[in-house]
């Protein structure tokens, strides 16, 4: 049987912006949890989830020392946060939820 | 040679809090504190001001923000590093002479760098994407790195101002000043600068760590910032003064060490290219983290540049309220009769959402099933001219009359639609300097 777990429980989490680029960053709670998400979280699946909301390609940066994957999308943000025509602009800070309330098979 | 150097940040953003670099100060634990209060886009309120009036274009805030710092700081010999100088650190410069004199602060070092502007060398970088037309500039900046700062330092600077550097040089330099830095010594120095740039970011502030219960709002409104001791072979110490609330451990370490980093093990500075995968964070006590291996290679041949400016036309910003029973149902049938109508006007970019529903994650947000108690129906249009503005605006408004009932609580404004562009120029084409005016 598959069970599922939030991203949220397995991992802490950042968004930030440079230009038109966004990029997000997990920090796993534990070992195991690290190679879970690193399992499960291809660039691939990312994208699929940022694609809901943003444009372009996902670039995935594995960094096992620190239990750590990073997500760079150089395209989401297109213009910088200034170009957007989202309500207050500066949404992007809010771009973790985009993987925290997501479910991984565990 | 002093055998350490611990630099605190007492801000991390232009609108940050005040009263952290005076405590850093007058706590007489501190070699230096840093203002970093020049993000980006930041520069863009400067360059728009220096253009209306070549005698502004700093931050308007340095007033507010060095008047109790300065004279606590002379008292202390605790220098002050900051980018307060954003589009004009000259006249920065000039204004921090001023409010010495307004403090009676004699015999105050007032060290200007300069040199970041590289609005006359537009042509020579090489912008990352299509910039489009070359001649529309607001501005162009090169980011500069830490050796005019850490000079004027070891020259007796009491306050550097600059405009453009790299955030984490800001911090790098009065560790360079002091001490005899190895590579080693570098990458540790410009990391550390790299963690404590963002001030709270790094002690418990916009932490998404939903194992361990959030800090409480007293905990916030007194947030401890950041101090770091670095040691000349790059190992430091992450702390915060005694007795200040703060989580400040690995995992949100971590997260700063990687926050708006693209590759990881080629992140670029002026002074450095650092690699940061071998980097480990200890926690040796409470709120205090050791952090060691941060590896240093050479720094990269071209400067990060980056210019702004303002496309024509402007962006209409609106919203309308609605609330109580079927308000979400009201609120949306309200955003397809604003696309009816701006389509009519001949509108052909706008955004409208909903906020308490789907303003910030768009077409991601995960529907809570409940319906919400009141409703927010945003939109931002594209708008050629003053007068299409003005045509949006009152399509909103009339919504009041002509529209879903009970549409309230209004408001519209309109902002600039600006765009950034960065690229790469090279080393040669920027000439720092620095510039004192000792009063």
């Amino acid at each position: 049987m598959v069970h599922e777990m939030k991203v949220r429980e397995l991992a802490a989490a950042r968004a930030g912006d440079k230009g038109s680029t966004l990029d997000l960053t997990l920090v796993a709670f534990d070992q195991e949890a690290y190679e879970t998400l690193a399992r499960a979280l291809t660039a691939e699946v990312v994208a699929h989830w940022l694609h809901r909301t943003v444009d372009g390609p996902v670039i995935r940066y594995l960094l096992p020392n620190l239990r750590a994957i990073k997500y760079v999308a150089p395209a989401a943000l297109a213009g910088g946060v200034y170009a957007s025509l989202r309500a207050g602009l500066h949404w992007q800070k809010a771009a973790v939820w985009l993987l925290l309330d997501e479910d991984v098979p565990v | 040679m002093a055998a350490s150097v611990t630099v605190a940040c007492g801000a991390g953003f232009a609108g940050d809090r005040v009263e952290p670099a005076v405590e850093f100060a007058r706590s007489g634990s501190v070699d230096a504190v840093v203002l970093e209060c020049l993000a980006e886009r930041t520069l863009i309120g400067g360059l728009l001001e220096r253009a209306a009036d070549g005698r502004s274009g700093y931050d308007r805030r340095l007033r507010r923000r060095l008047e109790p710092l300065l004279p606590v700081a002379k008292r202390a010999g605790c220098p002050v590093v900051t980018n307060l100088g954003s589009a004009n650190p000259a006249a920065a410069g000039e204004a921090v002479a001023e409010l010495a004199r307004d403090l009676g602060l004699d015999g105050l070092r007032i060290a200007v760098v300069v040199g970041d502007d590289i609005h006359q060398q537009a042509e020579r970088v090489v912008w990352s994407g299509e910039p489009g037309p070359r001649d529309d500039w607001l501005g162009v900046h090169a980011y500069l790195g830490m050796a005019p700062m850490a000079e004027a330092l070891a020259g007796g600077a009491d306050i550097v101002i600059t405009g453009r550097v790299a955030d984490s040089a800001l911090f790098s330099a009065p560790v360079a000043a002091a001490l005899e830095l190895d590579d080693r010594g570098l990458a540790g120095a410009t990391t550390v600068g790299h963690l404590l740039e963002c001030g709270g970011q790094l002690t418990g502030g916009n932490l998404a760590d939903l194992r361990t219960p959030a800090m409480t709002a007293r905990e916030y409104a007194d947030l401890g910032y950041p101090l770091a001791t670095v040691w000349p072979d790059g190992t430091a110490e992450l702390s915060v003064l005694p007795g200040k609330a703060a989580r400040l451990d690995p995992i949100g370490c971590t997260l700063q060490l990687l926050y708006e980093v693209h590759d990881p093990r080629a992140y670029l500075t002026p002074d450095v290219t650092l690699d940061f995968a071998e980097v480990r964070f200890e926690q040796v006590a409470a709120d205090r983290v050791r952090v060691t291996g941060a590896r240093g290679r050479e720094r990269p041949e071209r400067l990060k540049a980056v210019g702004f400016r303002q496309a024509s036309g402007m962006v209409a910003d609106l919203e309308i309220a609605y609330a109580g029973h079927g308000c979400d149902t009201r609120a949306r049938t309200a955003g397809e009769t604003m696309r009816l109508r701006l389509e009519r006007l001949g509108v052909d970019r706008c955004s409208i959402d909903h906020v308490g529903i789907d303003s910030v994650l768009g077409p991601a947000t995960h529907a809570s099933g409940v319906p919400p108690a009141e409703v927010r129906m945003h939109v931002s249009a594209v708008c050629a001219s003053a007068e299409l503005a003005q045509a949006v605006e009152d399509e909103l408004y009339t919504l009041t009359l002509a529209g879903p009932a009970g549409g309230c609580c209004l408001r519209s404004e309109r902002r600039p639609h600006l765009q950034v562009e960065s690229g790469l120029i090279e080393r040669a084409a920027v000439r720092p300097r620095i510039e004192w005016c000792t009063r």
